[in-house]
């Protein structure tokens, strides 16, 4: 028997049974859905991350307290911190040839508030540059001067979730701000930057270096930026910096990344958790696949007479066994593709909350995976309804 | 003339050593080209073993089965399908038609395991049709057919592949009295044209309008016949 004309056999006895064909196929639809979706978020959030770094600029280096050991396996980090602002001063007053700046930064999360509401909210303190370094501009008021930065002034830079919450239409330029209780005053609002994995980057507050040193009272920072002369000397700044902190703190006191190695490192995360996230969804499918084995041996039950019939009227076994098989895989594919729909439509949806993308390898791997199910699951029906005695078969009512 | 249908001693058995069950036992017959033979006896006396073994989808236990001098035997499950297919066309008591599938369709079904193309299939199902009185009824499923017209559905299917033999076995178990003589009418014609038909029943009435009359009893023939026309309550065997 011709392949096209076991193929139309399959289609027709899908098209019979349409709802019992849509609820077998809504395991792989579901499973094949969450796969697509997952995927696209971690490969969305891994593209958000390699432009964010690439925006950096490939001639940073990141100085982090602790040894960091960034990898697959998690992040470790020992927890005291011995990166100090006259650490930084004094790599910036080395004026090595291959450095050209030093850009330390506090990173730690704050209570906002005004006499309207209240709002925890990210707080980062550094240079006037880290501006330009991370491409934020202002949509409303301007960015603190690097005298205002000098003589510690409270001034903020606010997101616009902050501004929103705290002032609702009104405008907040030149209005009371208070971080952690100390007034602040409103100078900037920065353009919308959206969210990331959920996360919102607007809820923030930028402010001056030294008025974030007087506001945490610590002489600590959480992470240093250094931009190199040029992207050629990376290496030579990086044994720099090493040389001039080994002054002061042991080799456990720090770590120093360039862009590409804390990128990857990152990625390489990004990748396992993806992965993870990818694995469990295929869980779903697995159970798909039992829903359409469990069909399948139910369906070669039904047709018992009509296996015993097409034998007598010359089916070979491997006839019945492709047509059976055919019917399973199909069943599986047009899940698989309808899951691929849906999955392909939900991240779509999403990706204005969460940066994602569907990779064409997961749709590959998405049709793939389900046509794979489909095999496999149809196989012990199909041999089944083959190995019928057609004589038995016939005399089944 | 060599005989189309031949077996030697020929025994199926069912069942364990001390319980066994002699459903063929040591059967030897001879049909020629052309004959109509019906298979006459109670139930459980064999003739539906026998023709699943002639027709080849039963094996014999033991003994030889020869379909126009070919021993079949050693065949695989596969060359024993090719022989179904083309040298077998088999009519049952209860039609076996696909349900939710046309009439010509019905009857396509063994061309298409012979792998005969869409066109070629559809002129010959349609020719069988009509001459069969189905001329109007190519697509209609078996639900809107009576079960005399099913039944010559059937008859196309089984004919469509130009079969040596039509096997039919109690072909009109199923139908009421008029529908049954129309049947048999067909079976008769055929039979002119010059196929060999074999059929199974266990009415007398039925099995009188063959050319000859083979009774079986617990596995064994007991009676083997010609017709004589026109002779009334002649003796074809204690059935």
């Amino acid at each position: 028997m011709q392949i096209t004309e076991i193929f139309k056999l399959a289609i027709e006895a899908i098209r019979v049974n349409k709802l019992r064909s849509v609820l077998t196929s809504l395991g792989i639809i579901i499973g094949v859905a969450a796969i697509i979706l997952l995927v696209s978020i971690g490969s969305g959030l891994q593209n958000y991350v390699t432009s964010e770094f690439k925006k950096l600029g490939a001639n940073s280096i990141f100085i982090l307290p602790g040894k960091v050991e960034i990898s697959a396996a998690g992040t470790s980090a020992q927890s005291v911190n011995k990166l100090t602002f006259a650490l930084m001063n004094k790599l910036e007053q080395a004026k090595s040839p291959n450095i050209e700046k030093v850009l330390p930064f506090i990173e730690i999360f704050v209570t906002a508030s005004n006499k309207n509401s209240s709002k925890v909210t990210r707080l980062v303190a550094s240079y006037s540059d880290y501006f330009a370094i991370s491409g934020i501009k202002t949509s409303e008021g301007r960015i603190y001067t690097d005298s205002e930065e000098k003589s510690s002034k409270k001034v903020a830079v606010i997101g616009k979730t902050i501004a929103k919450d705290l002032y609702k239409n009104q405008s907040p330029i030149g209005k009371q701000i208070s971080l952690s209780k100390k007034p602040f005053t409103v100078i900037g609002v920065f353009e919308p930057q959206g969210s990331v994995a959920g996360v919102d980057v607007d809820n923030a507050v930028i402010i001056p270096l030294s008025a974030g040193r007087n506001l945490t009272g610590t002489d600590l920072v959480n992470q240093v930026l250094v931009r190199t002369t040029s992207t050629e000397n990376i290496q030579e700044a990086k044994k720099d910096i090493e040389k001039i902190l080994l002054r002061t703190l042991s080799e456990d006191d720090f770590t120093i990344m360039t862009q590409e190695q804390l990128l990857s490192s990152i990625l390489q995360i990004l990748g396992v958790l993806t992965l993870a996230l990818g694995g469990i969804a295929a869980i779903s499918l697995v159970v798909g696949g039992v829903g359409i084995s469990n069909i399948m041996l139910v369906s070669v039950t039904e047709r018992t007479r009509e296996i015993g019939l097409r034998k007598a009227v010359g089916a070979r076994p491997s006839d019945i066994l492709i047509q059976f098989l055919l019917e399973a895989v199909i069943l599986s594919l047009v899940g698989g593709a309808i899951g691929l729909l849906i999955g392909a439509t939900g991240s779509f949806l999403i990706s204005a909350y969460i940066k994602s993308s569907v990779p064409l390898w997961a749709i590959f791997l998405g049709v793939g995976f389900s046509s794979l199910v489909g095999i496999i699951f149809g196989v012990a029906p199909a041999i089944r309804a083959s190995r019928l005695d057609p004589i038995v078969a016939l005399r089944y009512e | 003339m060599a005989p189309i249908i031949s077996t030697k001693n020929l025994c199926k058995y069912y069942g364990e050593e001390d319980n066994i069950t002699k459903a063929v036992d040591n059967v030897s017959v001879k049909i020629d080209k052309g004959e109509f033979v019906a298979i006459i006896g109670p139930s459980g006396s064999g003739k539906s073993t026998l023709m699943h073994i002639i027709g080849c989808l039963d094996k014999p236990t033991s003994g030889q089965y020869f379909l126009e001098n070919k021993q079949l035997a050693q065949f695989s499950e596969n060359e024993l399908a090719k022989i179904r297919n083309d040298q077998i066309g088999f009519v049952f008591q209860s039609f076996n038609l696909l349900p939710r599938t046309s009439a010509q369709k019905n009857v396509e079904l063994p061309l298409v395991y012979a792998k005969v193309r869409a066109g070629e299939r559809e002129k010959r199902a349609q020719d069988l049709l009509k001459k069969l009185g189905l001329g109007e009824k190519f697509q209609s499923t078996p639900a809107k057919l009576s079960g005399g017209q099913q039944q010559r559905v059937a008859i196309a299917r089984a004919l469509v592949n130009n079969p040596l033999i039509l096997l039919a076995d109690e072909p009109t178990g199923n139908l009421d009295t008029k529908a049954s003589f129309e049947i048999m009418d067909i079976l008769k014609n055929l039979n002119q044209e010059g196929i060999t038909v074999v059929m199974i029943t266990h009415e007398v009435d039925i099995a009188k309008q063959a050319k000859r009359i083979i009774s079986m009893r617990d596995g064994k023939i007991v009676n083997d016949k010609k017709v004589i026309k026109n002779k009334k309550n002649a003796d074809y065997g204690n059935i």
